[in-house]
């Protein structure tokens, strides 16, 4: 047998994003042009209002100065530099990263491992039990599990506190402190985040022919090696759609800081959205705020775009 | 590949780590459980204890004397039942918007050829990279100018375009048999006949995985909201349970839990009946970028 992953890596990814690549370009049919534009119109409407709009207008604005009340006043590239001189934003983007990096870690390794677990030999009811809990919190508003979890982080009356006491670890300030703070912001963004995950993943497991599974059983492969030459590399389409969708997600956090921290103490547990929105909306520097905005799409940006270039080297495409 | 000389005592000596193996997978899936199921409970009972002394009162047992009094008092607080319509009316209205655009846009760049198409989709692809927490700023302004903020249309617009489900539904399209298509063509059918009667039946599963993950999205969305709507009444349950908790609170944690219990026990009910065939929509949709 032939395992897939020896041919398979190396799979283009970009396959799918240029058009026309997969098979050979028809004749463009008259009318074809005329049928394409009222399909697009729709979205077309959407983009130039919602998207290209607004998004010409986050770049004009970062050039001004301007408190929404007097009149903008341009301002040239000093919102620009303004970013080197602002000590917040570099606090800002260190904890937003190691924030967002470990929500994206637990999300890809332990919703896989939770995700691969389900799959064990198990009463039908047990398997429906796990599953539901695990993916519930996902239809659940991140406004509503951050109360939930202002609640049992307290620090004197909170259920977590009092659990951990009888391991001996007394009265930790989940929500006070500097140290604290970005790892209860992580705890609960992954516990919402998790859900989405496992149900991707469970999604692309139900994907993998059963044929392919049980030949590798037939012949003698244990769990271990049956994971890393069977599972993984046919899973890994479904692994990269969640780093890349979980990437730009975790860089998006507000909710929970919103609700359980405001950001704080001091910077601590501050989201770039957050900053963007505490910068237009609280400390009226609309300017500012967008010249922040358009970091945060650049760091995007090149985050996908080395995503898409490492992928080739692990992700299998069929 | 290779060939098992003694398969019998390859299973014998296995049997013993399957079981370790199998009593720590039921372990870890069980914590895990315990942790996310826990939570959830300890708010429904917090919801029904009669005081907040009870409600904190540690070890959590169950309380003396189930009391719905809380309840009422959400009610009494703030305009739930406007939240939970306004949430409804907001995440059922970018779905099925959602769907029209996304639906129409993927069968255009999937199945159609005309000029600019690749530069069309490579910006599609762009907009993924530009967060509507970006555009905040410049989208209010739109919004205050066409005279929306303040209403509901304010958070159902901005979303329309969206390039996930364009990319969604593309890739679905790309899926479906050529032969299809041309089959119908022979039979004399248009574009519209094409795309009504011939791929959309077809999209079930896709059509579906759409709806799914934009309506809880934009379901649990805070952050809209928050920018667009100042007036109370126009608010949606994510907002609404943050005034309960914060601007409006008289204090009592019973009342926020009650709160947060009414705005999920309905998901929770739909999601336990849904549950399977979302599972199953996603699994043959295909997901993959």
């Amino acid at each position: 047998m032939s395992l897939p992953s020896a041919r398979g890596i190396g799979g283009d990814v970009l396959r799918g994003v240029t058009p026309g690549s997969e098979r050979p370009q028809r004749k463009t049919r008259r009318g074809d042009g005329l049928a394409a534009a009222g399909f697009l119109a729709p979205s077309g409407i959407g983009f130039l209002l919602f998207v290209l709009t607004p998004t010409v207008g986050v770049v004009l604005l970062s050039f001004f100065d301007w408190n929404l009340l007097s009149p903008p006043s341009f301002v040239g590239g000093a919102n620009y530099l303004q970013l080197f001189k602002d000590h917040h934003l570099l606090a800002v983007f260190g904890s937003t990263t190691y924030m967002a990096v470990a929500i994206l870690a637990i999300n890809i390794v332990i919703g896989l491992l939770l995700a691969v677990l389900l799959e064990v030999r198990m009463p039908r009811w047990i398997r429906g039990f796990f599953r539901l809990s695990f993916l519930f919190p996902f239809v659940v508003s991140s406004s509503a599990v951050a109360l939930i979890w202002r609640f049992l982080l307290d620090k004197d009356f909170g259920l977590v506190n009092y659990w951990l006491s009888f391991l001996g670890i007394q009265h930790i300030n989940w929500l006070g402190t500097t140290q604290w703070a970005p790892v209860a912001i992580i705890l609960v963004n992954s516990w919402k985040t998790l859900g989405f995950s496992i149900l991707i993943y469970i999604a692309g497991l139900q994907g993998i022919p059963n044929e392919v599974r049980e030949a590798a059983i037939v012949d003698g492969a244990n769990a271990w090696t049956r994971f890393w030459r069977i599972t993984f590399p046919l899973l890994s389409p479904t692994v990269f759609f969640l780093l890349v969708i979980n990437t730009i997600n975790a860089f998006q956090v507000f909710a929970e800081p919103r609700v359980l921290t405001q950001g704080g103490p001091g910077d601590s547990s501050r989201t770039i959205v957050e900053y963007i929105y505490d910068t237009a909306f609280q400390g009226f520097e609309i300017g500012y705020a967008s010249t922040v905005g358009l970091t945060l799409v650049l760091l995007l940006v090149i985050l996908t775009l080395i995503q898409f270039r490492l992928s080739r080297r692990w992700t299998f495409y069929e | 590949m290779t060939a098992i000389r003694n398969p019998a005592a390859r299973v014998r000596s296995h049997r013993g780590t399957d079981l370790l193996l199998r009593v720590l997978t039921f372990l870890v899936l069980g914590l895990a459980a315990i942790a996310i199921v826990a939570p959830f409970l300890w708010i429904f009972r917090g919801a029904i204890s009669p005081t907040d002394a009870e409600l904190y009162r540690l070890p959590p047992t169950l309380p003396s004397a189930p009391a719905v009094g809380n309840f009422g008092k959400v009610f009494a607080q703030v305009p739930f039942a406007q939240f939970a319509l306004n949430s409804i009316i907001v995440a059922t209205s970018i779905t099925l918007l959602q769907l029209i655009t996304a639906s129409t846009a993927g069968y255009a760049f999937a199945r159609l050829n005309f000029r600019g198409k690749n530069v069309a989709f490579t910006i599609v692809i762009g907009g993924l990279m530009i967060p509507l927490q970006v555009t905040i700023v410049p989208l209010f302004l739109i919004m205050t100018n066409l005279g929306l903020t303040n209403t509901l249309w304010a958070l159902i617009l901005p979303p329309i375009f969206s390039a996930f489900g364009i990319f969604l539904m593309r890739q679905h399209f790309l899926s479906l048999p050529r032969e299809l298509e041309e089959a119908a063509r022979i039979d004399g059918a248009g574009h519209l006949r094409m795309f009504f009667q011939v791929m959309l039946p077809l999209s079930g599963p896709a059509l579906a995985t759409l709806a799914i993950l934009t309506f809880t999205y934009w379901w649990n969305d805070l952050f809209v909201p928050l920018v667009m709507i100042s007036s109370v009444n126009q608010e949606t349950l994510p907002v609404g349970l943050v005034l309960l908790a914060g601007r409006y609170g008289t204090g009592s944690l019973g009342t926020i839990a009650a709160g947060i219990t009414m705005a999920i026990i309905p998901v929770l009910i739909v999601f336990i009946l849904a549950q399977r065939w979302i599972v199953q929509s996603i699994a043959s949709s295909g997901l993959k970028i």
